[in-house]
């Protein structure tokens, strides 16, 4: 209840993991090659609305009144994930799931113990854990897969809807309880 | 009237093929300083912001934010060497969101529809140049964005609008289900035509 990580049953992650010095390339080109959408392998994540992985490299200077310059001595490698249901269970899909890719854009970044060594994977990054004071969503109750089921319900409606026009009671009753009724 | 400075380039926000859009979604995320005299009102309201409904209704009053995110930020995670600390002089804002559409739209709703909630909030940092107009707080906003990677979105054809649409829908057919056990066909008929009447917006 008092998460500020939380809003309904959504969760939002943001790691800031610092890349060791000179493979600030190596993570860029990594992460930026990877592959979009259904083939990403973030989209192996279930529980995943959505995420960015990007290299926070510079602060800006904001010009007066600010007086001091804040620069970076380390890159960060940020990760953000807005997902639904718990931290744990979704680290552990990250070992699961996508242990080689994480080594992959990890293993640039100071102190990474690797998805192998699953305990300290997860602790790695809750070390590295910004926290939120505040997260918000329009949907914030709704899981991915239930967006995705309303989503494709809403499809099997409107095509329901157009080919059950001017049908007699009691065959729109019956086609209706065939075709829809035991989708929700 | 004084003459605005020409923002500068915003196509840095958009990078073609880049790790801020998919599709027709949209991340931006700012990291940009408080000033030490309002970095306790920042962490307070955006504290508070979570338990007062007034507050969420109005960050969500733009039917386009799918998720948005803020944290202040005092020191950055350390992990010993070959990491050097960064110590900061200031507390820094993060703020993320993912949107639909262009951001250039987003900001223009931004600024006009709520200026006084971001003056309120990015106004306690450096030299924000409080909106409206709108043309300055986008430069500002492309001065201060975080770009490249890669971006993810688990259901990208799907804009805030279609996802609530379709749990709206899949409510209300829930709903027509329950009440038509045991109905006659012509009953059956009229409650199936009231679910049209009240889901037709949404399909």
């Amino acid at each position: 209840m008092f998460d500020h990580n939380r809003a309904g049953t959504a969760y939002a992650f943001t790691a800031f993991t610092a890349i060791l010095p000179g493979h600030e390339e190596a993570v860029r080109e990594r992460i930026e090659s990877l592959p979009r959408g259904p083939e990403s392998p973030l989209a192996r994540l279930d529980t995943l609305h959505y995420s960015r992985l990007q290299i926070f490299d510079e602060l800006v200077y904001q010009g007066p009144p600010q007086k001091k310059r804040d620069r970076l001595k380390s890159s960060y490698l940020v990760f953000t994930a807005s997902l639904d249901g718990d931290l744990d269970p979704f680290l552990d899909a990250i070992a699961d799931r996508l242990p080689a890719e994480a080594d992959g854009w990890w293993g640039h970044c100071v102190a990474y113990p690797g998805a192998a060594n699953r305990e300290a994977f997860k602790r790695w990054l809750k070390h590295n854990q910004v926290p939120n004071a505040l997260f918000s969503s329009m949907y914030s109750t709704e899981s991915v897969q239930a967006v995705r089921s309303a989503l494709a319900l809403r499809e099997r409606v409107l095509e329901f809807a157009t080919a059950a026009q001017g049908l007699e009671p009691a065959e729109l009753q019956r086609r209706f309880h065939t075709e829809l009724a035991g989708l929700v | 009237m004084s003459q605005v400075e020409a923002p500068r380039p915003i196509e840095r926000v958009a990078i073609p093929g880049g790790g801020n859009t998919y599709g027709a979604r949209t991340a931006l995320m700012l990291f940009t300083p408080i000033q030490p005299k309002w970095t306790l009102l920042v962490r307070v309201s955006l504290w508070l912001g979570k338990w007062i409904p007034f507050v969420q209704q109005h960050i969500l009053q733009f039917r386009f934010i799918h998720f948005v995110r803020w944290a202040v930020v005092r020191e950055l995670p350390y992990n010993g060497p070959p990491q050097e600390p960064d110590r900061l002089n200031y507390s820094y804002l993060l703020f993320e969101t993912n949107f639909d559409g262009a951001w250039r739209n987003y900001i223009d709703s931004f600024a006009y529809c709520i200026s006084r909630d971001i003056r309120y909030l990015w106004g306690r940092g450096f030299a924000f140049p409080g909106p409206p107009p709108a043309e300055p707080l986008k430069a500002w906003i492309a001065e201060n964005s975080m770009e490249g990677g890669t971006y993810y979105c688990a259901y990208p054809e799907a804009s805030t609008r279609d996802v609530l649409a379709a749990v709206a829908v899949r409510d209300r057919l829930g709903a027509l289900v329950n009440e038509s056990e045991g109905l006659s066909p012509e009953a059956f008929q009229d409650a199936y035509r009231r679910f049209l009447v009240d889901v037709q917006a949404h399909l």
